[in-house]
């Protein structure tokens, strides 16, 4: 009620001032004249009265003000005439206003985009339910970590938890999609049954997997994405209980999935976000040596049991360890992380590291500001100086200059967030690999309160710099200067400035300097293949006669050289094979420890990607399942096995599948040659050595061709496409693509944060001169009758030149001292984005000592060059 | 005229207003009189401080007003207590006591 009163009270009086005003007049007016009317009847005359009346009541006037100013509509006035009076202000000023708005936009805007990341991927929960309870759990086994599980293990962990209400496992591969149609390759993630209720609340249609599709004879079942709903199916909304063609036999659709169903699963585990279709497995404790290849996702029974789940893990891993069957794995343990920080444990730092360059941007923008404002609170000086003779309080001026500066940082404020939602677009636009697996980046209200805290922040700070000279005002002294330049130096303020702006940028340009050299680096490493004039498609082949008549029909395409195949492509990092190897004679306890990645090859690969063979032979078309077991391995892993001796005939224990695709089975192979390492998962890492097996020993169901042609050949893929179609034997073909794709691919993220370091140091860089020319400037400005009075007295053009770049260049120098200790200390946090390049480079250091010299130096040219023109006359006459 | 008036003490004001108001609707100098009169001249009230109050009671919801004539035909703004205003009338008058009858007995103990 009252404060309903307050309001519309206080809104009448703020939009009907004067009717306010005369209500109160008419009050006191009829509070006088009842005075007067009193004095009257009580015997005076009327002259007399109205004296009395005057007596008693004062000065009516004062009375009249102090009833006036009562309410809150009062300071509301005054705030509104302070907004108006900064609006002239600044639109009197339009270079100030302009320059200072585009500078806190940048700065601003920067961080509100970065914060923008900061918030869709690190502060944002996964759009799971109960999101905040899944946890991803990873095994060591020997020397890797971050290692998948076998069924049998799963099953062991399933039996023993109390502390995960569920444990769920998904492995994708390639697969034919379901439907008719073209053949078509997809990804199908095996799941557990427990699996997709973990990751959406309910299907869009029909059912998710459920216990009795675990059974031993239950038939099976496929639910399917949204995607290939639509595609493959027209998006049939009957489609739920129908039996639907898959590979060479059919499948019953029990679900389709929501549109937005992805999953988001950490970059290294080869999941996919976008999975076409998924099957489930029943998990149990059948082959207790089986391959690891499952990703397992914990459900805890309540969020926060992360410590509790993880000492329970290491007991069950010990316990596993010891069952009887099973082949005892040294150094096995079992780990748990929440999956939220698990997924941006590598985008993380990225983006700490690209909050802090945007901090120091806006750093170097706010000292800009704060100068521009002292700069233009000195031109003021007079005017404020009248302002506290007429009567101005102190705190009634500096609330003008907050307010001046809240406007100028709001307006800012504005252009920021339009600048930022420029800049998230486009580096969404740029589909950063990093962010790929990551959930939808956009504004919201976070982010608005992010901006209007830093922009409320900031017109604080810099308002600062002007606040302080009011409070230095000396009246009489001041008048008494009135209007005339004073030959005084500037203060020490606008050099610290300086410095400090000098500093900053100085920290980004050594930053961008080591990533721009480890980008140089990375280009420049050698992958182990030649990609130039080598083209890919994924073909499934149910087969090995079909993958050779795939093979040869390639090879008769003109302008092709050679075809060959091989499982997974180097660098292609979707889907892996890998297992542990041990040569002859390794005691039992380490024969698990040690992991290679398996490839799958027909003979010609090494020579067709350009491979270098550095002993030994290739495979021939003998390598087969009936002959001789034989491999091919990497350099890495001959001089692990065999130091110092040749690999060529030793035997190297190893899984293939002869009786099928999967059908693993552990097998001795004899090493007939030895190839170079191939950069397989990343450019900059050499994660495991190479077993490579001919193509009848391990076939599998989805290869990758590889065609070396003579030079560009136009119309590669759709002739490609023919030519397998033209054979009839329903070969689904997709990814068509130059090899060069998957290393330019590879590159892409290093490539992403070097060009996004040299755009901010660029920005840096850029408001740190502009901060330098603003304050010498200014600083020739005041100091032009002091040079006039110099040249008058005979001194020359060098010797002024010399005045101007020792006052500038000092603090830049200053600024740079600082700065190489500020990168000193903070560069060794880049280490995990270098390659190739130590964080304290004598080189990078050097080179950005000079740039930020030379490029001071140039930002002092126009303020000299001013300087050295001063004209004797001219400036004596100013005074 | 050798009058020892007193200014009102900090915080009455309010107090005098509306137990003035309560026995009947008033203008300004209406309740500045009865102040002054029932006070036998030891409150006098200045008007400046006498408006903001009343508009600030207004504001607050215990004080209604309108502009009506007087007796002799001139117009005033009239103040009346409104139903919330009259509990705060409690509220301030049980205060008063509560605090003036602890400071009478402290006087009497001193002395």
């Amino acid at each position: 009620m009252s404060l309903w009163r307050q309001m519309t009270h206080g809104l009448r009086g703020l939009l009907d001032r004067s009717r306010r005003d005369r209500e109160i007049d008419d009050e006191l007016q009829h509070y006088f004249d009842a005075t007067v009317a009193d004095y009257r009847e009580r015997g005076l005359s009327s002259e007399d009265a109205l004296g009395a009346a005057r007596r008693e009541l004062g000065n009516l006037h004062s009375a009249r003000e102090q009833a006036r100013t009562y309410g809150w509509e009062n300071a509301a006035r005054a705030f509104l005439a302070d907004l108006h009076f900064a609006g002239r202000q600044l639109r009197r000023n339009p270079s100030f206003a302009v320059a200072a708005v585009l500078i806190l936009g940048i700065g601003i805007g920067a961080n509100t985009a970065v914060f923008t990341f900061v918030n869709s991927i690190l502060l944002r929960p996964l759009p799971y339910p109960g999101s905040d309870r899944l946890a991803i759990i990873y095994s060591e086994q020997g020397t890797s970590s971050r290692a998948p599980a076998s069924m049998f293990d799963l099953y062991q962990m399933r039996q023993r938890s109390r502390v995960f209400n569920q444990i769920a496992g998904i492995w994708v591969t390639n697969r034919v999609l379901p439907g008719k149609g073209d053949p078509e390759q997809g990804k199908v993630g095996v799941v557990t049954s427990n699996f997709l209720p973990l990751f959406a609340p309910r299907p869009l249609l029909g059912r998710f997997f459920g216990p009795e599709d675990d059974l031993e004879n239950a038939p099976s079942t496929v639910v399917l994405s949204h995607e290939v709903w639509v595609r493959k199916f027209g998006a049939d909304p009957h489609i739920i209980g129908t039996s639907v063609p898959l590979g060479r036999g059919s499948s019953i659709v029990i679900g389709v999935l929501p549109r937005d169903f992805r999953l988001i699963l950490p970059d290294d585990s080869s999941v996919p976000p976008n999975v076409d279709f998924f099957q489930s497995t029943p998990i149990g404790p059948w082959e207790p040596n089986g391959p690891a290849f499952l990703h397992l996702i914990g459900q805890l029974s309540t969020a926060g049991r992360l410590p509790a789940a993880q000492s329970e893990l290491a007991s069950i891993a010990a316990q596993i360890n010891q069952i009887g069957d099973r082949l005892k794995i040294p150094n096995y343990h079992l780990y748990a992380f929440s999956l939220q920080d698990d997924d941006v444990r590598e985008i993380r730092s990225t983006l700490y590291m690209l909050f802090g360059a945007v901090a120091f941007i806006l750093l170097i923008g706010c000292a800009n500001v704060a100068n521009l404002l002292m700069v233009r609170s000195r031109q003021r000086h007079h005017e404020t100086t009248i302002r506290a003779t007429l009567g101005a309080s102190t705190l009634r001026l500096v609330q003008q200059i907050l307010i001046e500066t809240l406007v100028t940082v709001f307006l800012g404020g504005a252009v920021a967030l339009l600048l930022g939602w420029a800049a998230i677009k486009t580096i969404a636009a740029l589909e950063p690999p990093a962010f790929a697996n990551l959930g939808q980046v956009g504004l919201d209200l976070r982010v608005l309160a992010f901006t209007f805290a830093i922009a409320l922040l900031i017109s604080v700070t810099v308002a600062l710099a002007p606040i302080s000279t009011v409070r230095r005002l000396k009246l009489a002294q001041d008048l008494k200067h009135s209007g005339r330049s004073t030959t005084r130096r500037q203060s020490w303020p606008p050099k610290v400035l300086v410095a400090v702006e000098v500093a900053l940028a100085f920290v980004l340009l050594v930053g961008t300097g080591l990533l721009v050299r480890t980008f140089v680096n990375v280009l420049r490493v050698d992958p182990g293949f030649r990609a130039e004039n080598v083209f890919t498609l994924r073909v499934g082949v149910p087969n090995n006669d079909v993958l050779h008549e795939v093979q040869r029909a390639l090879t008769a395409l003109p302008g092709v050289q050679s075809v060959s195949t091989v499982s997974h492509l180097p660098l292609d990092d979707n889907g892996n094979w890998y297992d542990s190897y041990w040569k002859d004679d390794t005691l039992l306890d380490l024969q698990n420890t040690t992991m290679a990645d398996m490839r799958s090859v027909l003979p010609g690969y090494f020579d067709t990607i350009g491979a270098q063979l550095l002993q030994g032979r290739d495979f021939t078309d003998s390598d087969d399942a009936a002959h001789q077991h034989v491999a091919v391995i990497d350099d890495i892993l001959a001089r692990h096995l065999w130091p110092g001796e040749s690999a060529l005939g030793k035997r190297i224990n190893a899984s293939d599948s002869p009786k099928g695709p999967y059908q693993f089975e552990r097998d001795w192979l004899v090493v007939v040659g030895v190839v170079r390492h191939i950069q397989c998962h990343t450019l900059m890492a050499t994660v495991r050595p190479q077993i490579y097996v001919p193509y009848p020993l391990a076939p599998r169901p989805s290869m990758s061709m590889v065609i070396r042609t003579s030079g560009a050949v136009p119309g590669l893929a759709v002739a490609v496409r023919k030519q397998i179609a033209a054979l009839n034997r329903n070969v689904p073909v997709n990814r068509l693509e130059p090899l060069s794709s998957v290393i330019e691919h590879a590159r892409a993220e290093t490539r992403f944060i070097s060009v996004l370091a040299v755009l901010l140091s660029i920005v840096a860089l850029q408001l740190a001169l502009g901060g330098i020319y603003g304050v010498l400037s200014y600083s020739v400005v005041l100091r032009t009758p002091e040079i006039g009075i110099r040249m008058a007295l005979g001194a020359r053009q060098v010797e002024v030149l010399r005045l101007i770049f020792a006052e500038g260049l000092l603090p830049v120098a200053l600024g740079i001292v600082a700065g190489a200790i500020l990168s000193a200390l903070s560069m060794p946090l880049l280490h995990h984005f270098l390659f190739g390049i130590k964080p304290g480079s004598p080189a990078v250091y050097c080179l950005c000592i000079l740039a930020t010299f030379l490029l001071s130096a140039i930002a002092m040219l126009v303020p000299a060059w001013r300087a050295v023109n001063v004209d004797p006359l001219n400036a004596l006459a100013c005074e | 005229m050798t009058e020892q008036n007193t200014d009102v003490i900090q915080g009455t004001l309010d107090l005098l207003i509306l137990k003035t108001l309560s026995l009947e609707p008033m203008h300004g100098f209406g309740i500045s009189r009865r102040v002054q009169q029932v006070s036998r001249g030891v409150f006098k009230v200045n008007p400046g401080s006498l408006l903001t109050a009343l508009h600030r009671l207004e504001r607050a919801g215990w004080l209604n007003s309108e502009w009506r004539n007087t007796e002799n035909a001139r117009r005033a703004r009239f103040y009346a207590l409104t139903r919330a205003g009259k509990k705060q009338l409690e509220i301030e008058e049980a205060e008063w006591n509560r605090r003036a009858s602890a400071v009478s007995r402290l006087l009497r103990q001193e002395a």
